[in-house]
């Protein structure tokens, strides 16, 4: 479980909502993911506000897990993480669970869009395949 | 080149290697530092700068002066784990060596298997900080999961195949059947590499190094002393660094290379040589994805072009035209983190790594990590 702090609450709150949301800046373009506590370009002094994302990608990287690191995985096994490059924020890269995924037809660049998980109190952002015929 | 004192490595001292767990690690970082200090021929008096990475609290620079009974340091560092593993100490030794700072620097690097082996972890923080954006998706492990990715990303954007990683795997045992102090001295052949399991696919079990216990310890002074002592000086000819842009393992804008290319650059800008004049290459390979990234960041061969330059294993094995790793590096030797590979080539260069000896060998380049904290030296004689 994902335990958000004063500069993440807005991801974790949009996903309660629903949403993809990244981090902006009031009076600027300039957006950014992971979240941080200032702007990581120069001159953008402006006050850190949420940017809702449209929710689609293309998976930029990805592996298969077959090894769990954490006990609370070890029953999961193999699972899929992946960075999926947002398609209106080119360059963010979130990473996710890939879900809902035929895993022989995983490829980089293949079209994801977002879902969400119910964990717990929360929601997780999660990618999943756009066509249907490469969902499991 | 670099500002202030010319400086030289002038010892290399090395602790047995374990695969037991159990053992202490301090004796062993004591023995390394006195075999440092005795193959260049200075008594530990005479060690007035002592330099460790990660700075684990018992075994700090200070715990290395007691053990050694040395009465005062002009300068000592211990360096974090964000820098460029072992190779973080000798650079900051360098710099202290360089500036006046201190005159005689002990560097040290000591590792626990037990400390080094991520899925012995039996303490699992919450999920707060920058983990909230990976642990709840199973990124645990420490790198693995991200450099099954980085793997990943290079055959889809570069191309390549499976075998261009299980050379590195499979040299690492050509080199290290001709080391005695290697932990994995059976070889190993493409098939082996190929049928080894997944760990974080396409990331496989012989794609990562070996955990093991043990120490290693290198001593740098100025160029103008080491002429006065006791082995063939080893000049460090240029050094260097690289983060990369938006450093991070996993949100970071060179997802294939980290930082590996931006420090390349700045080392071959600094150096008297080039990658032509290199005899013999000692690339930090805690992962395959690791070595062939500096293999191509600095220079040896173009991007992309690393299946080709490696010839079937036959460009970095012994008697190639560039061996690499030549005491079958962390995937064979053992995990000694990133400091052992300065210490072979201080060997290689001085004509003393027996029966791995490179022939003629004038000019090593030598790098270590990857990612955000990437650090290389080209030393030559």
């Amino acid at each position: 479980m994902p335990v958000p702090d004063r500069y993440s609450a807005f991801y974790w709150g949009h996903a309660a909502e629903g949403k993809l949301a990244i981090q902006g800046f009031e009076g600027s373009d300039h957006v950014q993911y992971p979240p941080n506590a200032v702007a990581e370009t120069p001159d953008v002094d402006g006050a850190p506000i949420p940017v809702v994302a449209a929710g689609t990608g293309v998976l930029y990287a990805y592996t298969v897990l077959h090894q769990a690191f954490h006990p609370a995985w070890a029953d999961s096994l193999p699972y899929v993480i992946g960075l999926t490059e947002l398609t209106d924020h080119p360059g963010i890269r979130i990473l996710t669970n890939i879900v809902e995924v035929d895993r022989a037809k995983l490829r980089s660049g293949m079209p994801v869009e977002v879902t969400f998980e119910d964990r717990g109190t929360m929601r997780l952002p999660q990618f999943r395949p756009v066509e249907t015929g490469d969902r499991a | 080149m670099s500002a202030g004192r010319a400086t030289a490595i002038v010892g290399v001292g090395y602790s047995p290697i374990y695969r037991e767990k159990g053992i202490d690690s301090r004796p062993l970082a004591s023995q390394a530092a006195k075999d440092a200090i005795a193959d260049a021929g200075l008594t530990a008096t005479e060690i007035d700068g002592i330099f460790e990475y990660p700075g684990l609290p018992n075994e700090i620079s200070i715990t290395m002066q007691r053990m050694l009974g040395i009465k005062n340091l002009a300068s000592f560092g211990d360096y974090a784990s964000s820098g460029p593993s072992g190779m973080a100490a000798a650079l900051g030794a360098h710099m202290a060596v360089a500036s006046g700072a201190c005159d005689v620097a002990l560097v040290y690097r000591s590792i626990s298997r037990e400390w080094g082996q991520q899925s012995g972890q039996v303490h699992f923080p919450p999920a707060e900080g920058p983990s909230q954006y990976q642990l709840p998706y199973g990124v645990a492990g420490a790198v693995i999961p991200v450099m099954g990715m980085k793997k990943q990303r290079r055959f889809a954007e570069l191309g390549g195949s499976e075998e261009d990683y299980g050379h590195i795997s499979v040299n690492a045992r050509k080199w290290s059947a001709l080391n005695e102090r290697a932990a994995l001295r059976d070889p190993i052949t493409m098939d082996d590499y190929l049928s080894s399991r997944f760990v974080a696919e396409p990331l496989r079990l012989l794609d990562c190094d070996y955990p093991i216990t043990g120490a290693c310890a290198i001593i740098i002074t100025t160029a103008e002393r080491a002429a006065g002592l006791k082995q063939k000086p080893v000049l460090i000819d240029s050094t260097s660094l690289g983060t990369g842009s938006r450093p991070d393992w996993t949100f970071t804008d060179d997802f294939i290379f980290g930082g590996t290319r931006e420090a390349s650059d700045l080392l071959w800008k600094r150096s008297s040589v080039t990658p032509a004049d290199v005899d013999v290459a000692q690339l930090y390979d805690g992962f395959t994805h690791i070595a062939i990234s500096w293999v191509e960041a600095l220079g040896l061969c173009g991007i992309g072009e690393f299946g080709d330059w490696v010839d079937g294993g036959k460009t970095i094995g012994p008697g190639g035209s560039m061996p690499m790793n030549t005491t079958g590096g962390q995937l064979a030797e053992g995990r000694m983190h990133g400091l052992s590979f300065v210490a072979e080539a201080v060997l290689q260069l001085r004509g003393q790594a027996g029966a791995r000896q490179v022939p003629d060998a004038n000019v090593s380049v030598v790098a270590n990590a990857h990612g955000p904290q990437c650090g290389a030296m080209v030393l030559t004689t």
